[in-house]
């Protein structure tokens, strides 16, 4: 019997190709809509946290509530013995020192007049020291435009367009004009060893990065640093276990010192906690939506071809098949229908998604007053589970609508099934 | 003495007689009643009547006189308002779904005006879905549905789409699906209403060879003047009454 309704389905376009292409469609859209909502928020949160919030950051109190302001005036002190306790406590963390300050960058000309000026986001990392791993983190010499990473002191990176508006060549001199610690002007010359493109344009328009040994001395903050940022070794943000590290380090420190260190976890920084939410509850929202949207279409495709299918119920009936059995085999074929959309369809979903995976969607211009880290490229993310995840409302809607629609089976009288055999 | 003798003798064989024929349906006092707007509408009034084990019997009546609706009841397709229909022993007021469509898969064939094949089924497939139902091996069901297929001279064409069929040989395959499980009964609500003359005459000597030849009762409604040569019981019907029911042409039939 399944047999013999295989082949109908298979020979009636309309019973086939059209809800299976319904099907196949939005299954499709769910697989490439989840892949590409799980790249855009895990290279959004692999963005900041490589870049700005690390998996945990460590800070003074003050300097927590003001981070928007990068106070260096808040930074911590006793950087060193503070690292080599969270690295003693913590040995699943990569700890680094990081500061980000703010300034202007002057460019002076052979006779030591201002030729270009602009505003500089400074990072100051743990560039020379090679061990700490964040030339890799940074991706730095991957987005190296010109010249090559600081050999030594004295030498900084600049984001290449801030290099280009102020003219400047590999090996010229420019200098850093601030406040340091503790409020009195700062200036200091490097030389440009080469600029950068983080592909991120925020850090693209004005960033401007020293090793931190140039940095403490330049800001007058003798082993200090504004944040030390710790990563998870496994790579990615594990919001658990970086809660659990979080309150094991709070519990030790003096809540009534302004200048204690306090750990922060990545949810805790740049609003990412709330768009994490808003990211899980769209795409659970989207799920919903488009389970209903189907089971509407799928209803409706059902009710259509209605009087042609109660035709052929009128036969079957007359040829002594019970109600229960046609409704059943309704549901069969909706189940099979559903599969053969929900399988296409997600083969479909999964070749876009691998596609947007490599090519993305360049999204550089509609974010680039954001105060967010935003990779400007969103690409999609493949995993496992989108090989399933297009079955749950594949399935669901197709089985679901032909539940409904087919109740009419029962609803009608036998003998109005009839009816519709006469002319 | 003797006349005692002979009037027992004569009882007796009636007796005999109607077993030999036995009734396989009996309509009592059936009145059907259609739910109509507000009111109800009446489409079979009071009606009284019972068919024989092969009778070949025609309902002649104009267009909305009752002739389906009384057919759809007798098939178990649907229910008496009042009075009692009775099919192969079987209380029709009485089935569950369930037991109609077994009924109905089992005992009875429908041929109904529009030869409704199954239109992604081939020619084989239609007759061979009626047997799907039942618990017939594969090989089983390839030999009725040949069978059937001969019967009604199609046997060469199994593969045809009923959308390449003319309406003579569609009603054809319709014949062949509703005879293969070898019903008691067949129904047959204007069969040849769709059709021309020739294929008409055709289908109605088809069905009365397999009346002769397979004992079963055939029930047509009809207003085909060609039908009604063939018939051998008319019983007429006009607004839901039952005007009259008598037997013709069998007297050519006995000669
Ligand atoms: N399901 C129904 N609901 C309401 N009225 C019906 C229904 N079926 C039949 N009728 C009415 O009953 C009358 C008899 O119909 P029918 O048995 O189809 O007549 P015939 O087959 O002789 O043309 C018609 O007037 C028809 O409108
Ligand atoms: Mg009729």
């Amino acid at each position: 019997m399944i047999r013999f309704l295989l082949k109908g389905i298979l020979r009636d376009k309309s019973r086939s190709l059209l809800p299976v292409l319904v099907v196949a469609i939005g299954v499709a859209l769910t697989v490439v809509l989840s892949g590409y909502i799980k790249g855009a928020m895990g290279g959004i949160i692999n963005q900041n946290a490589r870049f700005q919030t690390g998996h945990l950051k460590v800070v003074t109190k003050a300097y927590a509530q003001n981070s928007s302001q990068m106070p260096v005036d808040l930074a911590l002190l006793g950087a060193d013995d503070l690292l080599k306790k969270l690295r003693k406590d913590f040995p699943q963390v990569k700890w680094v020192d990081r500061t980000v300050f703010a300034g202007l960058l002057d460019v002076p000309d052979s006779s030591g007049t201002t030729k270009g000026q602009g505003p500089a986001s400074g990072i100051a990392l743990e560039m020379l020291n090679r061990k700490s791993g964040e030339l890799k983190r940074m991706n730095i010499e991957s987005s190296l435009v010109r010249g090559t990473v600081p050999q030594k002191l004295g030498e900084a990176l600049l984001s290449d367009d801030f290099a280009n508006k102020l003219k400047l060549n590999i090996g010229d001199s420019v200098t850093y004009v601030g406040s340091t610690m503790n409020g009195s002007m700062t200036m200091k010359t490097f030389r440009m060893a080469g600029t950068v493109r983080f592909g991120n344009a925020l850090l693209d328009k004005g960033a401007f990065l020293i090793d931190i040994a140039d940095a403490q001395e330049m800001l007058d903050m003798e082993n200090g640093t504004g944040e030390i940022l710790g990563f998870l070794k496994e790579g990615v943000y594990a919001e658990e276990k970086a809660l659990r590290i979080q309150s094991i380090f709070n519990e030790n420190t003096d809540p009534h010192d302004e200048f204690a260190p306090t750990m922060q976890v990545l949810r805790d920084q740049n609003n990412l906690g709330d768009y994490l939410d808003t990211v899980n509850a769209y795409s659970a929202f989207f799920i919903g939506i488009f389970i209903l949207a189907m089971s509407v279409v799928l209803w409706n495709t059902g009710l259509l071809g209605g009087l042609r299918r109660f035709q052929e119920f009128g036969i079957r009936l007359a040829l002594g098949e019970s109600k229960g059995r046609i409704y059943r085999s309704q549901l069969v074929e909706a189940f099979l229908i559903g599969m053969l959309g929900s399988f296409a369809g997600t083969c479909i979903g999964i070749a876009v998604t691998f596609w947007l995976q490599i090519h993305g969607f360049d999204i550089s211009e509609y974010y680039s007053n954001s105060s967010m880290l935003m990779p400007s490229v969103i690409r999609s993310e493949f995993s496992a589970n989108l090989l399933y995840i297009g079955f749950i409302p594949g399935l669901c809607a197709t089985v679901f609508g032909r539940m409904l629609s087919g109740l009419g089976i029962y609803k009608r009288q036998t003998a109005r099934l009839f009816k519709e055999l006469e002319v | 003495m003797t006349w005692a003798v002979m009037a027992f003798g004569l009882c007796w064989y009636t007796i005999i007689n109607q077993m030999d024929t036995k009734e396989i349906i009996r309509i009592e006092q059936l009145t059907k009643r259609f739910r109509d707007g507000e009111g109800e509408f009446t489409a079979l009034h009071k009606i009284g009547l019972s068919f024989g084990r092969g009778e070949f019997a025609g309902l002649l009546g104009p267009s909305g006189s009752g002739k389906t609706t009384l057919l759809n009841i007798v098939g178990s397709l649907d229910k008496p308002t009042e009075g009692r229909v009775t099919v192969l022993g079987k209380d029709i007021a009485r089935l569950t779904h369930k037991e109609s469509a077994m009924l109905r898969n089992r005992h009875i064939g429908f041929i109904f005006q529009v030869y409704n094949l199954l239109p992604v089924y081939t020619v084989f497939e239609n007759v061979e879905f009626a047997l799907l139902l039942q618990n017939f091996s594969a090989g089983e069901r390839r030999k009725k549905v040949m069978e059937a297929l001969e019967w009604v001279g199609l046997a060469h064409m199994p593969n045809k789409r009923p959308d390449k069929l003319s309406g003579g040989e569609g009603q054809r395959v319709a014949i062949a699906r509703a005879m293969v499980k070898r019903p008691e009964i067949l129904i047959a609500d204007e069969p040849t209403a769709n059709l021309d003359a020739r294929n008409a005459h055709a289908i109605v000597r088809m069905m009365k060879q397999l009346n002769k030849e397979l004992e079963t009762t055939f029930l047509f409604s009809t207003h085909d003047e060609k039908v009604m040569g063939y018939l051998e019981r008319i019983i007429r019907l006009e607004d839901g009454k039952m005007v009259s029911d008598e037997w013709v042409n069998v007297k050519t039939k006995k000669t």
